[in-house]
């Protein structure tokens, strides 16, 4: 019996060899038909012996080309055609689809193969690539995915190179960015003056012998400038420091395979696998004890973020050259923009010493992707290269919305269709160069996803960047509470629509009354919320500044919760800012610049500072993430905790005071206590408060869904996620949390998109 | 015994008029002004200016100051930077029951030397006496005219790109004074408040240098605030350097603790210009010559004119530019 079938295919399909894969199944089964790619969507046309045709479909089911990413698979039987053979027929635009745009892979294991052999014409050239691997985000300036559409239209292809191309058997059909030592771009060793020093693989050779030298190398990459310079040279690393204003915060580092990598880090079946997928983002990993990496890696921290080399160019500077580890972290001075574009040199001047750089225009930057592991789950600390931009599919009605997210590690997302399509992590809209970045791939986004927005959400938040921007984009702007957006991000993250319970532990986010949530336990959905229980609020002296200032967190704490003894434990705590705790006592006093907040960050931050782990900090979360350090792979004991009251206010609100908790750490402390224990009894107190609000909540409220998600930046601490979860699954909750965006600020907009669709679709009372 | 302001201060009787003639009259002079309804002044130009504001400081008195010189050199240095030489002034004081005699007379007192210094007669004057509450301890208001003088009009039309941004002088200290005077306990710093008339000043560099655009006294919401006013009015951007802004030590510290930042504290007197770059040093070494503007510094420049929307741009000390904003309510962080 013969069949005809027309298969619709959507998803990931193309760049990504999906045409050349259908073209050889049909071969492999005999059939005949057409293969089409339109946008977003391939087209295929088999006839053929029924059994045939089913087994094709089969196959093209269970193993589809690795980079691809099915989405959904739509078959009709039509009537025969009586095609004579296969054929691919050249690409359509039709827009009913939303155009699916390819990440950035790490190089193949067939072009890792090619690029160390001898006999290869592509051996030891720094671009090679193919349908499974190489540049695609960061090259495509539109749709659809076509070489004049990407930075490698300036190189025309080689006669050897268009046959590979051109040819539905080969594994380089099609694939966009095909190029070669005769064809293609070139890499090329500057020094700080400009002057080329070499090129092509001897250009490698002399800057692995300026990395053994000490030497701060930018090195032009996938989605923008690294500085590299020698992992286990501290020297060079505390120069490297000094260059990027960046004093305590960790450093990536890439190493030369899997198997030096075993030699620095523990590391479970799931790490290892993520670290070699083809998205190769950075993996904190727990050092070694005997890990022999300078200690200026990530000072007072136990891990090291470690990357696997993702491009050809990076194989070959460790390849036989007896290279193994190398700092490699985004060229930019903190606080800026990664470089990324040809006149980066300028920029970068003063903070390297010679530049590996190429000719292949990078037309968007990425960051790397940061991942970590709770055990079995994985967090996103940064979602950038190898997972951006790939839609997230969604049951509400996003089309024409577009969510500006937060201030801080800000990414948007734009809504298309049944989509959401996630920006980069693009860093703090604290300056100008930022929110030009931003605005800049907000514009990218909108361009090759055709999206113009009627509705626009931001963050309550007055003093957001986001906040202006929103105002002159000139359409309807939605304002979304902070927390809420964290809990329906994490919802929509797990499919959830029923409204349900939210523990939000966060830095700072601006709350509905004005002052400074970040501890919170909600209850609600994308179209509403109730705030049912949180944090008792204390002063934060000079706003912001105590944000970057530990110690005044705790001050303040201090000065409001003990009015009479306050000032004395505030001395002994901090002898050396006696000057600073008198004009604290009278900010706090009469209110001055001292917003009231109640927020996990903060509460993290004065524990830090009382403790003396970190009274100052130099970068974003560093007090918390120094505070749970310890907490990493420690074996617990005991399951002892600090006191703690919860009651409920004037408002009905349940009130978690942890006063009682901090008064007894101080004690603790000024009785010697070891350090590490009082951390490990101050986490499990986090922990069980948590648990304890959460029961109480639904004793007084039994109609509550017993169903709650963890959203929020405190939740990248790794034993509060776990622990929590835990906890509360034993009590009888199903306990979700974040799993393809990160739960701190960066998953704003993802909830925010999703609040603003209900707002906006929202059926008014009275038309009923 | 301490004499005290009591209602029938304020009834228009007798007790007024002791009032007038021993406190006001005594330190204004001008007694001819008294007898009539109005003063009458004749004015030696057609164009006038007027510029009326109400002082309702908290403490009236304050290191380098008091509510009265305020009164003064306020009124007289919003007429100075719009080009006027101000000429005459009148005073309105409204007085909670219960003030001292003694502490109205030193304010009026320093109206009266502040005057002096300005060159300006207080000519007309009103008291109100309420209850207890009605308001804190005394308000003043106070009503100022200037001269306008055609060859001294300043020319915002000719702003263009490189012209100079200058200040005549450290930036915060009446804000930080007047928060060390509110709260004796925990004494930030003993930063006097800057107040002062600027009206010779200001008139000598309009009869000597051509070439000044626009002025502004940025008192509330700081140089900040008043710069983005300007930018946004006249449609241009102003790039700021932040490390060649001038600020006192001591004001510096308190802002460091207090997380404020002393671009949005505000001055009484200062002087902020946009000069034409060919003019700009020579603004500034006039004004280094006199006391009041010896710490004067380019402190930026117009990075363009014709804006749509005009922007207020600071380079900071780490190389990134922030925009700045008027002064928010509330000072609420924003790091996550
Ligand atoms: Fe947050
Ligand atoms: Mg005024
Ligand atoms: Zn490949
Ligand atoms: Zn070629």
């Amino acid at each position: 019996m013969h069949k005809a079938l027309k298969i619709m295919v959507t998803g990931r399909i193309q760049g990504v060899g999906f045409r050349p894969f259908v073209y050889s199944l049909s071969k492999k089964y005999g059939l005949t038909g057409t293969v089409q790619n339109n946008i977003g969507c391939v087209i295929i046309v088999v006839e053929g012996n029924e059994k045939k045709v089913a087994d094709m479909v089969n196959e093209l089911q269970m193993s589809p080309p690795p980079l691809s990413k099915i989405n959904q698979i739509t078959m009709n039987q039509i009537p025969l055609n009586g095609y004579q053979e296969f054929s691919i027929i050249s690409s359509q635009i039709s827009s009913n689809s939303i155009p699916w745009m390819s990440p950035d892979a790490a190089i193949c294991k067939d072009c890792l193969e090619e690029l160390m052999d001898p006999n290869n014409r592509r051996f030891q050239y720094p671009f090679i690539n193919c349908t499974q691997c190489g540049p695609r985000y960061t090259i495509i300036d539109s749709l659809p995915y076509d070489r004049p559409n990407t930075t490698m239209r300036e190189f025309e292809m080689c006669q050897q190179c268009r046959e590979e191309y051109e040819d539905p058997m080969n594994r380089r059909h099609h694939a966009q960015p095909i190029c070669c030592p005769v064809c293609g771009p070139i890499v090329t060793l500057h020094n700080q003056q400009g002057e080329s020093l070499a090129e092509q693989q001897l250009a490698v050779l002399q800057t692995v012998d300026l990395i053994k030298q000490g030497k701060i190398i930018a090195i032009k990459g996938i989605g923008g400038y690294h500085l590299a310079c020698d992992a286990y040279q501290a020297s060079v690393i505390d120069r490297l420091r000094l260059a990027k204003k960046r004093p305590q915060r960790p450093l990536a580092i890439m190493v030369k395979s899997l198997d030096v990598a075993k030699k620095l880090c523990y590391m479970s079946t799931k790490e290892v696998k993520m670290l070699t997928s083809s998205e190769m983002p950075i993996v904190v990993l727990t050092r070694l004890k005997d890990c022999l990496l300078p200690e200026n890696l990530s000072p007072g921290l136990s891990t090291l973020g470690i990357m696997l080399p993702y491009t050809p160019l990076h194989h070959m500077l460790f390849e036989k050259t007896g290279l193994e580890c190398m700092v490699m972290t985004s060229a930019n001075s903190s606080g800026l923009p990664i470089q990324y574009k040809n006149d980066s040199v300028h920029a970068l001047q003063d903070m390297c010493d010679y530049f590996l750089t190429h000719n292949r225009e990078i037309h968007f930057p990425v960051d790397d992707s940061v991942v970590q592991y709770t055990g079995e789950d994985m967090l996103y600390l940064r979602r950038a290269r190898g997972f951006v931009p790939d839609p997230l599919k969604t049951n509400a009605k996003v089309d024409g919305i577009i969510a500006l997210g937060g201030n801080q590690k800000s990414t948007f997302a734009v809504g298309k269709e049944q989509y959401i399509v996630m920006s980069p992590h693009i860093g703090d809209l604290e300056n100008e160069e930022m929110i030009h970045s931003f605005e800049e791939q907000l514009h990218h986004f909108k361009d090759w996803l055709s999206v113009e927005e009627q509705y626009i959400a931001v963050d309550k938040h007055p003093l957001y960047a986001s906040n202006s921007l929103a105002k002159r984009m000139k359409s309807i702007v939605i304002p979304i509470q902070h927390h809420h957006a964290h809990q329906v991000s994490c919802m929509e993250d797990n499919g959830l629509e029923e409204p349900c319970l939210g523990i939000i532990l966060d830095g700072t986010g601006y709350g509905d009354d004005g002052h400074i949530w970040g501890f919170e336990f909600l209850y609600g959905n994308g179209h509403s919320f109730e705030r049912l229980a949180h944090l008792q609020y204390t002063p934060l002296p000079g706003g912001e500044k105590a944000v970057e200032e530990p110690w005044r967190n705790a001050v303040g704490m201090l000065l409001y919760l003990w009015p009479e003894e306050g000032k004395e434990l505030s001395l002994k705590l901090f002898p050396e800012k006696s000057k600073e705790i008198n004009m604290m006592e009278s900010m706090v006093i009469n209110q001055i610049n001292s917003p009231m907040a109640g927020t996990c960050g903060r509460l993290f931050d004065a524990i830090s500072a009382i403790l003396g782990v970190c009274v100052t900090s130099t970068y974003e979360g560093e007090a918390a993430i120094k505070l749970s350090d310890p907490m990493n792979g420690l074996h617990m004991e005991s399951d002892e905790t600090y006191p703690f009251q919860l009651q409920t206010n004037s408002e009905n609100l349940l009130q978690l005071d942890l006063s009682p908790m901090i008064y007894q750490i101080i004690q603790d402390r000024f009785h010697k206590q070891p350090i590490t224990q009082i951390i490990q009894t101050f986490h499990r107190t986090i922990v069980s408060s948590c648990v304890q609000t959460v029961q109480k909540l639904v004793e007084k409220r039994p109609e509550l869904n017993k169903t709650v998600v963890l959203s929020g930046g405190s939740f990248q601490n790794v034993y509060l996620v776990r622990e929590i979860q835990k906890l509360l699954q034993k009590e009888g909750f199903t306990v979700y949390t974040h799993k393809n965006v990160p739960c701190h600020d960066g998953g704003l907009s993802f909830g925010q998109i999703i609040i603003a669709s209900h707002a906006v679709n929202k059926v008014p009372l009275d038309s009923k | 015994m301490v004499q005290r302001i009591s209602l029938a201060h304020g009834e228009g009787g007798e007790l007024t008029h002791q009032l007038i003639q021993n406190v006001f009259i005594k330190s204004f002079g001008h007694p001819e002004h008294a007898q009539l309804d109005s003063a009458i002044v004749t004015c030696p130009t057609q164009t006038i200016a007027v510029s009326t504001d109400s002082y309702v400081v908290k403490p009236i008195f304050f290191p380098g100051g008091n509510i009265g010189k305020l009164a003064i050199t306020g009124t007289v240095n919003d007429l100075a930077v719009s080009g006027a030489i101000p000429q005459v002034i009148t005073a309105a004081f409204i007085i909670e029951e219960g003030f001292q005699l003694n502490e109205l007379k030193k304010v009026v007192e320093s109206m009266a030397a502040e005057a002096e210094i300005a060159k300006v007669k207080i000519i007309a004057g009103d008291t109100k006496v309420v209850e207890k509450g009605s308001v804190d301890r005394l308000f003043i208001n106070t009503t100022g005219i200037g001269e306008i003088r055609q060859e001294h009009r300043i020319n915002p039309g000719a702003i263009q790109k490189g012209d100079c941004v200058i200040v005549s002088g450290t930036v915060g200290d009446h804000g930080i004074a007047i928060l060390s005077a509110r709260h004796e306990h925990g004494l930030f710093t003993d930063v006097e408040s800057d107040c002062a008339s600027l009206n010779h000043l200001i008139q000598e560099l309009l009869e000597e240098i051509d070439g000044i655009r626009i002025m502004r006294d940025p008192t509330r919401g700081g140089l900040a605030t008043t710069l983005v006013e300007l930018c946004e009015d006249f449609h241009f951007t102003v790039e700021l350097d932040e490390v060649s802004i001038p600020v006192r030590r001591d004001v510096q510290g308190a802002c460091d603790i207090l997380g404020f930042d002393p671009l949005f504290l505000a001055n009484e007197g200062k002087v902020v210009m946009i000069v034409d770059s060919k003019n700009a040093h020579k603004v500034l070494a006039k004004m280094k010559g006199n006391v009041l503007g010896e710490n004067a510094t380019i402190i930026g420049h117009i990075a363009s004119s014709d804006e749509q929307t005009g922007k207020l741009l600071l380079k900071t000390a780490m190389g990134t530019s922030r925009r700045l904003h008027r002064l928010a309510g509330m000072l609420l962080p924003r790091i996550c």
